[in-house]
C-alpha cells in the first residue's frame, strides 16, 4: 500500500490542476481501472435491485408452494461429518483429554456409537444417512456393481450415457446432445424433503451426490465425481524409465524422451476422450521438463505455462486445458511433482480432477455454486476421492506427499464449512470431511506392530497420523462450537469406523477351490475382471468389495442356477461354509459371517444387492487380487500395500460415532435414523418409507 | 513543453497523414490499437497482477452469493457490501499503472485532440477570433490599439469588439475560400500571429495560441506558446466541433471522439487481454 499512497497523491494533483479539457484526457487510462468496476458495481445494483424487487413474489411463490407448515424446533441443524473416524481411538483420545471439544460436546449434549449400514462402507452408509432408507431401498450396496450381461464391474451410484445421435462430417461428429448422467441412488433425501418446506441446506461433500440433487440449496458434489479422464482417479507417471503403461490400481505410466540433451524431456499428457473425432481419440498437451540437476530445480512446461519444481515437492493446482476442436476447450487441475532427477527423470501428475469454475460435468447445486465456491476459495479438488491413495499404493508418491494433498484438501473443505456457516440463518448445513478415512486407510500399519505393510516403513513421524488427524477434527469441531447460537444444534458423526487390514482373502479363489467357480480350460487366471471365468460352470463369484453374486439363470446372461429353491439352497451352503472361515496359516476367523441379504434388506431394490455380504473379521477384507477379479492365487495373502486400514467387515465392528449438543433418547442409535430425526427437528414428520426412527422425542426435546 | 511539443508536432503530423481524407472513425480506430496494446502491456507490467486477479474473483464471488441467497435479504446486502469493499480496493490497485499510463496517454490523446476534435472552417462559414490580453496589459479606462491583417480569403465580418471588463478583444470573421492562413493581429504596436485553416480534410487544427504556461501548452500544442508576460495572453480560434459518423449516425461533438476511442481502446484491451496474460 505504501507505493499506492504517492500514486493516489499524484493522480489527485493531475485532477485538481489539469483544466476540464484535459480530464477528459484520462478517460482511457483510468478507463483500466474504474471500467470493469463500474461493470460490476452496475451488475451489482441491476442484481441488488432485481432481487428485492422480486423478494416478496419469491416469498409468496414459496409459502404458496410449501406443502405443510412446519414448526422447527430448531434455527440451525450443522452436521459435521468425519468420514470413517474409528470409535476406539476416538473414545480413547477423548478419555485422555486428547479430544477436548469432543469432550465438552459430549458433556453438553451426548455421545454415542453409532451403528453403520451392511456393509459399512462410504457410499451405502451416506446414502442412508442421506434418505434414511436400507440400501433395498436407495439401491447402493457396493462402491461397484456388475453389469450381469457382461460380469463386468461397474460404478454403483453413477451412470453416465454415450450420445448416440451424433451429425458426421468426415472425421468431426458433432454430438447432437448431450451424454445423460444419472444418479443411481434412489430415494428421496432428508434435504430435499426440507427444501419442500422452504428450509435451505447446504450440502457439501457427502458421498453419493453425483450427479447433485435438485432442491432448495446448494450442493457440491462428492464421492463418484470422475476426474477428466473419466475414472475415479488415474494419476499418471511420466518417466525416463522402461516399463509398463498402467499400475493395478489407478494409475498411468507414459514414456518420457530425452529432448536432445540430457537435461530435457518431453512427453504427452493424455487427456479425455475427444468424442468429436471417431475412434474418440485422446485430446493431447505436449509437456515439456528441463532439469537443472545442480540447483535442484525442474522446469516443468505445459500449455503454454511453465512452473519451477523442486524434486517431491507439489506444486500448486495446476491447470490443463485440452483442446477438442476450435473454441472448445475441456479444463482440468492437477497437482506435479517431480519424483526423480538424477540418473532418472519422473514426474508424478495427480490426477486430472474437474475444473472448479468452468466444470466439465455437473458437479454442484445449483451449477454456479462450484464457480462461487471457486472464486471465493481458489482452486480446489473435485474429484470423489480426491486424496491419490492409488499412487501411494504403488509407491509413486511417499507418506509425505500423500500427507501434504490430504490435509490440503482437508484445509479446502474447512474453509468451505466455514463460508457456508457463516452464511447460514436458518436451515441445515452439513460437510464431510474425508480425511480421516483416508488417513485412516493409508497410515494403520504405523499403528500396529507386526503389520504386513509396515515393513521398511519410511517416518516414524506417521506413527500418530491418525491421532493427529483426530485432533484437528476436534479443532474444527471447536471451532464451529464457538460460533453457534440460539437455536443452534450440531452433530459431529462418521459412518463407519475402521480396522486394520493386515490378510486379504480372494473369495473368487476359495470359491474355485470348493467347486463353485471354474476356469475356462487353458485361461490365464490371472487376467483381471473375471476374464478367465467359464460361466457355463460356475455357480457363484464375486464383483466389488463386499459380496458374492450367484450366477442365476434369466438374472445373469449365461447363469446356470435356478432362482428359487436351488439359489436358497446353495446360498445356504455358501454360507455355511463362509461363517467362521479360518485363515489356516494364522490360526485365526476371517470371516465372521455371511449375510443373505434377502434377509438383511427390504425396498424394491433388494435384488440388485449381492446376494451373500460377507462380514470379516478385525484384520481381514476382500484381497486386492479378488477386487480387481483375479482368480489366481491363494485364498489367503499378506497385504503388504500402504493401504493398510480397512471397513469392509463385519459392520458390527466399525461401527461409527454420534455426538450432539442435546440429549438423544436412543440407546441405539444408527446411522439411518439420522434422516428422520432432522427432519423432526424441523417439525416436519418423517416420510413413511423412511425406515429409521428419530433419535430424539419431540416433546422432551422442545421442553429441553 | 515546448521543445517536446515541437518534436511532437511534426511526428504527429506524419503519423495522422494517412488519414487525411479517411473518415474519422478510421483513424480513431487505427489509433485505438496500438494505444490499446501499450496500455495493456503497460498495466500488466506494473500493476499487482495476483492480487488484481485475486480481488476481481471476490468481486465475483460477491456477484454469486447474491445469486445464490437470493431469498435472504440480510445476505444479498452483505454481499453488496463485500463487493463494494472489494471494488474499492480493486480501484487502489489499479491507481499505480495508471500512473505509468496517463503520462504519455494524455500526450497522445492531447495531439490526438487537434486532428479530431474540432473541424476545418468552410467557405461561407463566419468565426470568432478571441485575443486574451494579460489583465495588466492594459490600464483601466485605457483602450489598447489594435488591428488585424486581414488576409485574402477571409474578410471582416464586423468591426472588432473590446470588452473591457473581460480583456479582449473579438473579431468575426468570415471566410470566402479554402486556405490556410496566418493572421497578423498587431496590438500596442506588437505583432502576434495566429494560424487558421479551411479545410476539409482530417489535418490539424489549433483552436487555441497558448499562453506560456504548462497546462496551456500541454493542452493546446499546435503552435508556439505566446511569450510569457507579453501583451497577449492568450488567442481562441472559435473552430466548429468535429464529429464522427459511426453506422450512418454523425455524433458532432468535440469530444465524441475520444468516447469512440475510449471504447475502441477498452474492446482491443479486453480482446487481447489473454493472449498477453494481462489480467485487467
Amino acid at each position: 500500500m505504501t507505493c499506492l499512497r504517492p500514486a493516489a497523491v499524484l493522480l489527485a494533483c493531475i485532477a485538481v490542476a489539469a483544466p476540464s479539457t484535459a480530464d477528459a484526457y484520462i478517460g482511457p487510462g483510468a478507463g483500466f481501472a474504474v471500467l470493469g468496476s463500474f461493470a460490476v458495481i452496475f451488475v451489482t445494483m441491476l442484481l441488488a435491485g432485481a432481487s428485492l424487487l422480486v423478494w416478496p413474489f419469491r416469498m409468496l411463490w414459496r409459502a404458496i408452494r410449501r406443502r405443510t407448515k412446519s414448526k422447527p424446533l430448531v434455527k440451525r441443524l450443522i452436521v459435521l461429518g468425519f468420514d470413517g473416524q474409528e470409535t476406539t481411538i476416538t473414545e480413547r483420545m477423548m478419555a485422555e483429554g486428547e479430544l477436548p471439544n469432543f469432550q465438552k460436546l459430549a458433556a453438553s449434549g451426548c455421545y454415542s456409537r453409532l451403528r453403520s449400514t451392511f456393509p459399512s462402507i462410504t457410499p451405502v452408509a451416506w446414502s442412508s444417512f442421506t434418505t434414511g432408507t436400507n440400501p433395498g431401498k436407495h439401491n447402493i450396496f457396493d462402491f461397484l456393481d456388475r453389469d450381469p450381461r457382461t460380469y463386468l464391474p461397474r460404478l454403483s451410484s453413477t451412470e453416465i450415457g454415450s450420445v448416440d445421435k451424433v451429425l458426421k462430417l468426415g472425421k468431426l461428429r458433432i454430438p447432437l446432445a448431450k451424454p445423460s448422467i444419472r444418479l443411481l441412488r434412489k430415494s428421496k433425501p432428508f434435504w430435499t424433503v426440507l427444501g419442500e418446506h422452504n428450509i435451505w441446506s447446504t450440502i457439501i461433500r457427502v458421498p453419493i451426490t453425483f450427479p447433485p440433487d435438485k432442491f432448495y440449496g446448494a450442493q457440491l458434489g462428492a464421492m463418484c465425481i470422475p476426474d477428466l479422464l473419466g475414472t475415479q482417479g488415474t494419476f499418471l507417471h511420466f518417466t525416463t524409465r522402461p516399463g509398463g503403461e498402467s499400475f493395478q490400481e489407478g494409475g498411468l505410466q507414459f514414456e518420457l524422451r530425452a529432448n536432445g540433451s540430457e537435461n530435457s524431456f518431453e512427453g504427452t499428457i493424455e487427456g479425455p476422450e475427444n468424442s468429436f473425432f471417431e475412434g474418440n481419440p485422446p485430446m493431447t498437451l505436449p509437456l515439456q521438463i528441463d532439469v537443472d540437476r545442480e540447483n535442484g530445480r525442474a522446469l516443468v512446461s505445459v500449455n503454454g505455462d511453465s512452473l519451477e519444481l523442486e524434486p517431491m515437492v507439489l506444486s500448486e493446482w495446476v491447470k490443463l486445458s485440452f483442446k477438442a476442436i476450435a473454441g472448445m476447450k475441456v479444463t482440468g487441475i492437477c497437482r506435479m511433482m517431480v519424483t526423480e532427477m538424477d540418473e532418472h527423470v519422473s514426474l508424478y501428475v495427480s490426477p486430472i480432477n474437474i475444473e472448479p469454475e468452468k466444470p466439465a460435468m455437473p458437479i454442484s447445486h445449483p451449477g454456479y455454486y462450484c464457480s462461487y465456491l471457486e472464486k471465493k476459495l481458489g482452486s480446489y479438488a473435485t474429484l470423489g476421492l480426491a486424496e491419490d491413495t492409488w499412487a501411494l499404493n504403488e509407491k509413486i508418491t511417499d507418506d509425505h506427499t500423500f500427507m501434504t494433498q490430504t490435509t490440503d484438501i482437508d484445509n479446502e473443505r474447512e474453509e468451505m464449512l466455514f463460508t457456508a456457516l457463516d452464511r447460514l440463518r436458518k436451515g441445515t448445513l452439513v460437510t464431510v470431511f474425508d480425511a480421516t478415512d483416508r488417513i485412516n486407510h493409508m497410515f494403520w500399519r504405523y499403528t500396529e506392530e507386526g503389520h504386513p505393510a509396515a515393513e521398511g516403513i519410511e517416518d516414524p513421524d506417521y506413527a500418530h497420523a491418525i491421532e493427529n488427524q483426530y485432533r484437528r477434527n476436534d479443532e474444527i469441531v471447536g471451532k464451529v462450537m464457538e460460533r453457534l447460537g440460539e437455536g443452534d444444534v450440531l452433530w459431529v458423526m462418521s459412518d463407519h469406523g475402521c480396522t486394520s487390514f493386515r490378510r486379504g482373502v480372494n473369495l473368487n479363489a476359495w470359491l474355485m477351490e470348493n467347486g463353485y467357480l471354474a476356469l475356462k480350460d487353458g485361461a490365464n487366471p490371472s487376467e483381471p475382471w473375471l476374464q478367465s471365468v467359464d460361466w457355463s460352470r460356475t455357480k457363484a463369484y464375486a464383483v466389488g468389495l463386499v459380496g458374492i453374486f450367484l450366477n442365476i439363470k434369466g438374472r445373469e446372461a449365461q447363469g446356470i442356477v435356478a432362482a428359487g429353491d436351488e439359489a436358497e439352497a446353495l446360498k445356504a451352503e455358501l454360507k455355511s461354509k463362509l461363517d467362521g472361515l479360518m485363515d489356516a496359516e494364522k490360526g485365526s476367523v476371517a470371516i465372521n459371517d455371511a449375510f443373505d441379504t434377502d434377509k438383511l434388506y427390504r425396498g424394491p431394490y433388494k435384488g440388485n444387492a449381492p446376494d451373500l455380504l460377507i462380514g470379516y473379521n478385525h484384520g481381514y477384507r476382500i484381497s486386492w487380487d479378488c477386487a480387481s477379479g483375479v482368480v489366481a492365487g491363494s485364498v489367503f495373502d499378506d497385504n503388504t500395500k500402504a493401504w493398510s486400514g480397512d471397513h469392509i467387515v463385519d459392520p458390527r465392528l466399525v461401527p461409527g460415532i454420534f455426538l450432539a449438543n442435546h440429549a438423544i433418547d436412543s440407546e441405539d442409535p444408527a446411522i439411518i435414523d439420522l434422516a428422520p430425526t432432522a427432519l423432526t427437528l424441523f417439525g416436519i414428520r418423517p416420510l413413511a418409507h423412511m425406515e429409521g426412527t428419530p433419535i430424539v422425542d419431540k416433546d422432551r426435546f422442545k421442553r429441553s | 513543453m515546448k521543445l517536446l511539443n515541437d518534436l511532437l508536432r511534426p511526428v504527429f503530423d506524419l503519423l495522422q497523414s494517412p488519414f487525411i481524407g479517411l473518415p474519422a472513425f478510421v483513424g480513431i480506430l487505427v489509433w485505438s490499437i496500438p494505444v490499446g496494446v501499450f496500455a495493456l502491456w503497460v498495466f500488466g507490467k506494473t500493476s499487482n497482477q495476483e492480487r488484481i486477479a485475486e480481488v476481481k474473483r471476490r468481486i465475483f464471488a460477491g456477484l454469486f452469493e447474491i445469486r445464490l441467497f437470493n431469498d435472504d435479504l440480510r445476505a444479498i446486502m452483505r454481499a453488496q457490501g463485500e463487493i463494494l469493499r472489494h471494488v474499492l480496493h480493486y480501484q487502489a490497485l489499479a491507481l499505480k499503472p495508471m500512473i505509468f499510463i496517463l503520462p504519455p496517454l494524455v500526450l497522445v490523446m492531447v495531439q490526438l485532440h487537434q486532428f479530431y476534435g474540432f473541424r476545418g472552417l468552410r467557405p461561407g462559414e463566419e468565426v470568432l477570433l478571441t485575443v486574451q490580453l494579460a489583465p495588466d496589459s492594459v490600464e483601466a479606462g485605457r483602450r489598447p490599439e489594435f488591428s488585424l491583417e486581414m488576409p485574402p480569403g477571409l474578410h471582416a465580418a464586423m468591426d472588432p469588439v473590446w470588452i473591457p471588463s473581460l480583456h479582449q478583444i473579438t473579431w468575426r470573421l468570415g471566410v470566402d475560400d479554402w486556405g490556410d492562413w496566418d493572421l497578423a493581429i498587431n496590438v500596442d504596436g506588437t505583432k502576434f500571429s495566429k494560424s487558421i485553416r479551411a479545410t476539409e480534410e482530417l489535418i490539424r487544427l489549433s483552436p487555441e495560441r497558448p499562453p506560456s504556461n504548462f497546462m496551456g501548452q500541454l493542452e493546446w500544442p499546435s503552435e508556439p506558446p505566446l511569450d510569457e508576460g507579453g501583451a497577449v495572453h492568450s488567442m481562441t480560434l472559435g473552430y466548429a466541433e468535429g464529429s464522427v459518423g459511426i453506422l450512418g449516425w454523425d455524433f458532432e461533438w468535440a469530444f465524441a471522439w475520444m468516447v469512440v476511442f475510449f471504447v475502441l481502446t477498452m474492446v482491443v484491451a479486453l480482446v487481447l487481454r489473454k493472449p498477453m496474460g494481462v489480467e485487467l
